[in-house]
């Protein structure tokens, strides 16, 4: 068996009551978009195919994204790890199953954060120049979560404790700062940025509105990313947190 | 059966509930290396209640986990119902209540009932589960929210979900109070006259002694001692007497006193250290009541911990 619309029911209902998923999924990302976006003095200036406020909530987007495919990803792998994992054993369904409806649940709220936030953007200003670009944006936005719902499986397999999924959506906010998804930034910790995480996966979201142009705090260009170092970015940690998932099953098999 | 008196070919006879056939598992590696389960063979028919009796550590929950198919034995082999226990899980013919632990807090005990039930495609079956498992009127609890026999009661109704022909339970009344613990014997006793197959983990020798017909004693891993409860009982119950005798053990009367009790088939070991005597006997009521009419003194009656039980049984 693969799909339960029960569980698949209970599970969206069960994170609607987690006043942690509210606040990292959906009220962390609309608050820091009216902060850094809506409500900025360069707002309605232009970052390519779009204004400021487009690109502000694209990168919020992702941020959203990114905190709901791995806090709810973590928290799956972590529950298998202890006895509910046991208990479903003691099922037709199988792991695979498992694995379906918690992505679909995972994805559910990514789509939701995504909404919202788009949502939000829209009525205060966010504007780009095509629906296209709306649509484009909230594609890469969700697929890429993906990569985050592999960090977020790795570190619930590896930490395998109720307190997995929590730290992993603080490393989110942090991998946020570091990566130039919250506020533009220059000089080495720019450079530096481009290791972490979330730099590519905001940088690319924000494709179809910059199109690898930075936007900087200050005035005056700030240059331009390469297309392949952005999907560079991407695939290695993709990679890397693959090897983390990895590992985390050895560990979860070696404790069993 | 002789072939000569039935000429057509009989039926082949139903696959006992459970076949364990010499199985084995071990944990870690070289210096470290645990034999949790060695070398175990059981053999349990259909409609049988059996009761898994053992100190802690002794093997019990990891010989019911591969019974259950979450692990699997490194030699041996188990049949549960003639099929592999994945199976028999996935047919809904063998399901398990297990350890303390294995809820999710958050969800409602509606809830997790449903999600359950949605897995066995028995969604239909849950208002009856929830009656069954005495828990009409918490199904909007949390989980978090409830006591330790609630939850157990959870599990038990998550068990009967797929309407078993198998139940494990591996020690179902942890954490319930004595209340709880009858009232939940009671339901077992339901099921089993329903012509369930019931296997239960305990370490309370009055649970198997209630509520199971056969106990097999684990120990260390292996099985000690497999067989019917009373029998058993007789030979675990024997309760150990210490009493300051009436005089010095040559005294007339002291003496006699002594040959008395050690011709008593009840006693099983007789020992004089001074003027204390030690004795272990399966009848301690009726030579509590000898010594005392003998005029002994501080009389002691200690029942054996399961712990000296089991080491007796290993030992013999």
């Amino acid at each position: 068996m693969l799909f339960t619309p029960t569980f698949f029911r209970v599970e969206v209902t069960r994170q609607f009551r987690n006043p942690y998923t509210l606040v990292f999924t959906l009220g962390m990302p609309i608050a820091m978009y009216l902060l850094f976006g809506a409500n900025a003095a360069y707002a309605t200036a232009s970052a390519g195919n779009g204004n400021v406020a487009f690109y502000v909530m694209a990168s919020m987007a992702t941020f959203g994204t990114a905190t709901a495919m791995t806090s709810l990803c973590a928290l799956a792998a972590s529950e298998v790890g202890q006895g509910w994992g046991r208990q479903i054993a003691l099922t037709p369904l199988s792991i695979a199953g498992y694995t379906v409806v918690k992505l679909a649940v995972a994805l559910a709220f990514s789509a939701i954060s995504t909404a919202c936030v788009f949502l939000v953007g829209a009525v205060t200003g966010a504007r780009a120049d095509s629906p296209w670009h709306w649509l484009s944006v909230a594609g890469i936005v969700l697929a890429g979560g993906l990569v985050f719902g592999l960090f977020g499986l790795g570190a619930g397999l590896a930490l395998n404790s109720d307190s997995a999924s929590a730290f992993a959506s603080i490393a989110i906010t942090l991998f946020g700062f570091v990566g130039n998804v919250f506020m533009p930034l220059s000089g080495t910790m720019l450079t530096i940025a481009h290791f972490t995480p979330m730099y590519g996966y905001a940088a690319l979201a924000r494709w179809p509105i910059t199109e690898g142009a930075l936007v900087t705090a200050g005035t005056g260009p700030g240059g331009d990313d390469a297309l392949w170092l952005v999907l560079l970015n991407v695939l290695a940690w993709a990679l890397l947190f693959g090897a983390l998932v990895r590992y985390g099953v050895l560990r979860s098999r070696r404790r069993r | 059966m002789d072939p000569n008196e039935r000429p057509s070919r009989p039926p082949a006879p139903p696959a006992p509930a459970l076949e364990i056939t010499g199985v084995t598992r071990q944990f870690g590696t070289g210096d470290s290396l645990v034999r949790a389960v060695s070398g175990v063979d059981i053999v349990i028919e259909r409609g049988e209640v059996v009761a898994l009796l053992g100190p802690n550590g002794a093997g019990k929950t990891t010989l019911l986990d591969m019974v259950l198919g979450l692990s699997d034995p490194d030699e041996g082999s188990i049949r549960v119902l003639g099929e592999s226990p994945r199976r028999a899980v996935a047919a809904g013919a063998l399901s398990a209540v297990l350890q303390t632990g294995g809820l999710l807090a958050d969800l409602t005990v509606l809830e997790t009932v449903q999600v359950i039930a949605s897995f066995h495609s028995a969604l239909g079956r849950v208002p009856e589960v929830i009656e069954r498992a005495d828990l009409t009127g918490v199904e909007r609890r949390k989980v978090s929210k409830c006591s330790g026999g609630e939850q157990q009661r959870v599990k038990f109704a998550l068990a009967l979900l797929p309407d078993p022909d198998v139940l494990v339970l591996d020690e179902p009344t942890a954490g319930m109070d004595v209340t709880a613990r009858r009232r939940f014997w009671d339901a077992m006793r339901q099921d089993a006259s329903a012509g369930r197959t019931i296997v239960f983990a305990t370490h309370y020798l009055e649970e198997a002694e209630q509520f199971a017909r056969r106990t097999v004693v684990m120990n260390h891993g292996r099985v000690v001692a497999d067989g019917d409860t009373a029998t058993l009982r007789a030979s675990l119950g024997g309760r150990t007497l210490s009493a300051r005798l009436p005089g010095a053990p040559t005294a007339p009367n002291t003496a006699a006193l002594l040959d008395g009790l050690r011709a008593d088939v009840a006693t099983a070991e007789l020992e004089v250290d001074g003027q204390r005597v030690r004795i272990r006997s399966a009848n301690s009521d009726a030579v509590a009541s000898q010594l005392l009419a003998a005029g002994a003194t501080e009389l002691e009656i200690a029942a054996p911990t399961l712990e000296t039980a089991f080491t007796a049984l290993t030992e013999a």
